[in-house]
């Protein structure tokens, strides 16, 4: 081959990057595999017949998906942070926040700490700064 | 011969589905987001100005696609596609009616041309795809037009490179002109702009970064393909890497593009939108007047 060699991405350097975002669990692989159940219970709740099973008895209906325990005690306890820690991603947990008739807002907001009303307030101000959380180990 | 003769960037979020399902699209948060959108809207209603066919680049939100199969590049090539139930029933809009030939012709000549897609035939499309619909053409008993349904992966890492969307624009664009049927086809990039969904910085907003990712868009999308996934998520959020799929939109335009209208706004929701009409320059109709409206917190002032 004289061809010139294609120029390729590190992939070891662009995981570790993946991670030094303050507040941010970017979904990759690891945490794909990790969620996989909790994902795939999440988009159950496409299904009217599951809301229906699903509200009527939660753990029961948990039981069903081979969640490791933390997962269950997150969605049982609407713990979005912590069903992210547990491989959640938002597009499917949305599944079950649509289901409690929540909104994306409401959903989001849950995560950062602050109240509902103090978070739309936030975003009507403009939202969060990038200012300062935009890489743990550069702190900028 | 069929042409891409306009390129439509748009939000899609889901809110604003609801805000025009629950009657709220004229109160005084939603107000200035639709309209915003009434000029794009009096110009596709326009009979020139109205597609044949849109190729309508979206990302599904883990509703037609689960943890089970996940294409990096997809297109539908089905007669017709329902709105998916997200878990709040289906959004109350017409289905999607399918273009199979160009979506067939599409495909194959994308394969050909070193982009492995993968085709679908059945399909639920999501509020991605149903809610740039909704602010274009607001609450019809049907679309106005063919959709080809073109689900990007974004979600779980790796989604492809900007420069890989970029240059699937371009070969979108090479692919439509060899369509012999007389098609006006739009390609519309949907999703961003800057926004977080999730964590301690959800509700991230960039709008320094936003209104540069427009202009290098419009100017220099070249150099802006380059620009690497960790750009995106540490300046426009962990949703924002959305923003990637409007270089395919971008590059189905060709080198040079006028900006026939240009509206950004925040806040919709958790996000940052904008919303741009975009003709090759040589094929380019006249520009909107006001051209350009930036609306919401900090920017009445705008141009
Ligand atoms: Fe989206």
């Amino acid at each position: 081959m004289t061809e010139k060699k294609k120029e390729r991405i590190d992939i070891h350097a662009y995981l570790a990057e993946m991670e030094d975002i303050p507040g941010t669990r970017v979904f990759t692989a690891q945490r794909a595999r990790k969620g996989y159940w909790l994902n795939q219970f999440a988009m159950s709740l496409m299904k009217e017949e599951n809301r229906e099973r699903f509200k009527a008895d939660e753990s029961a209906y948990l039981d069903e998906w081979n969640l490791t325990p933390a997962a269950k005690q997150a969605v049982l306890d609407r713990d979005y942070n912590a069903m992210i820690d547990e491989g959640g991603n938002v597009y499917f947990l949305s599944k079950l926040f649509s289901t409690d008739g929540q909104s994306f807002q409401k959903a989001a907001g849950s995560m950062t700490g602050m109240s509902e009303a103090e978070y739309a307030q936030m975003m009507i101000n403009g939202g969060r700064s990038p200012e300062g959380v935009r890489s743990k180990k550069g702190g900028y | 011969m069929a042409r891409v003769t306009t390129g439509i960037t748009s939000s899609h979020i889901p809110a604003l589905g609801a805000a025009m399902q629950t009657g709220k699209s004229r109160d005084d948060y939603w107000g200035p987001v639709f309209k915003g959108y009434d000029p794009i809207k009096e110009w596709i209603a326009k009979p020139e100005n109205t597609p044949d066919v849109i190729v309508l680049v979206y990302n599904d939100h883990a509703s037609a696609f689960d943890m089970n199969i996940i294409p990096t590049f997809a297109i539908g090539c089905g007669e017709r596609f329902k709105p998916a139930d997200e878990g709040w029933g289906p959004r109350p809009v017409p289905d999607v009616i399918g273009h199979p030939d160009l979506a067939w012709h599409i495909a194959q000549s994308l394969i050909l041309d070193d982009f492995d897609m993968c085709i679908f035939n059945q399909m639920d499309v999501d509020h991605g795809c149903t809610v740039p619909l909704s602010m274009m053409f607001g609450e019809p008993d049907e679309w106005p037009c063919k959709v080809i349904p073109f689900p990007v992966n974004v979600v779980t890492y790796p989604p492809p490179s900007g420069a890989r969307c970029f240059a699937l624009g371009d070969s979108i664009k090479a692919a439509v002109e060899s369509f012999p049927e007389d098609l006006n086809v739009h390609v519309w990039g949907t999703g961003g702009m800057s926004h977080q969904l999730q964590g301690p910085r959800a509700g991230l907003i960039n709008k320094d970064f936003d209104l540069k990712f427009i202009d290098m868009l419009i100017n220099d999308p070249e150099t802006l393909s380059k620009m690497p996934h960790i750009e995106y998520l540490r300046e426009a959020g962990s949703e924002g890497i959305e923003l990637v799929m409007w270089l395919i939109m971008r590059g189905a335009l060709g080198d040079k593009v006028k900006d026939l209208y240009n509206f950004y706004h925040i806040p919709a929701s958790n996000t940052a939108l904008g919303a741009l009409i975009l003709q090759p320059e040589e094929t380019a109709g006249e520009a909107l007047d006001p051209r350009v409206v930036h609306s919401g917190h900090s920017l009445e002032a705008a141009e």
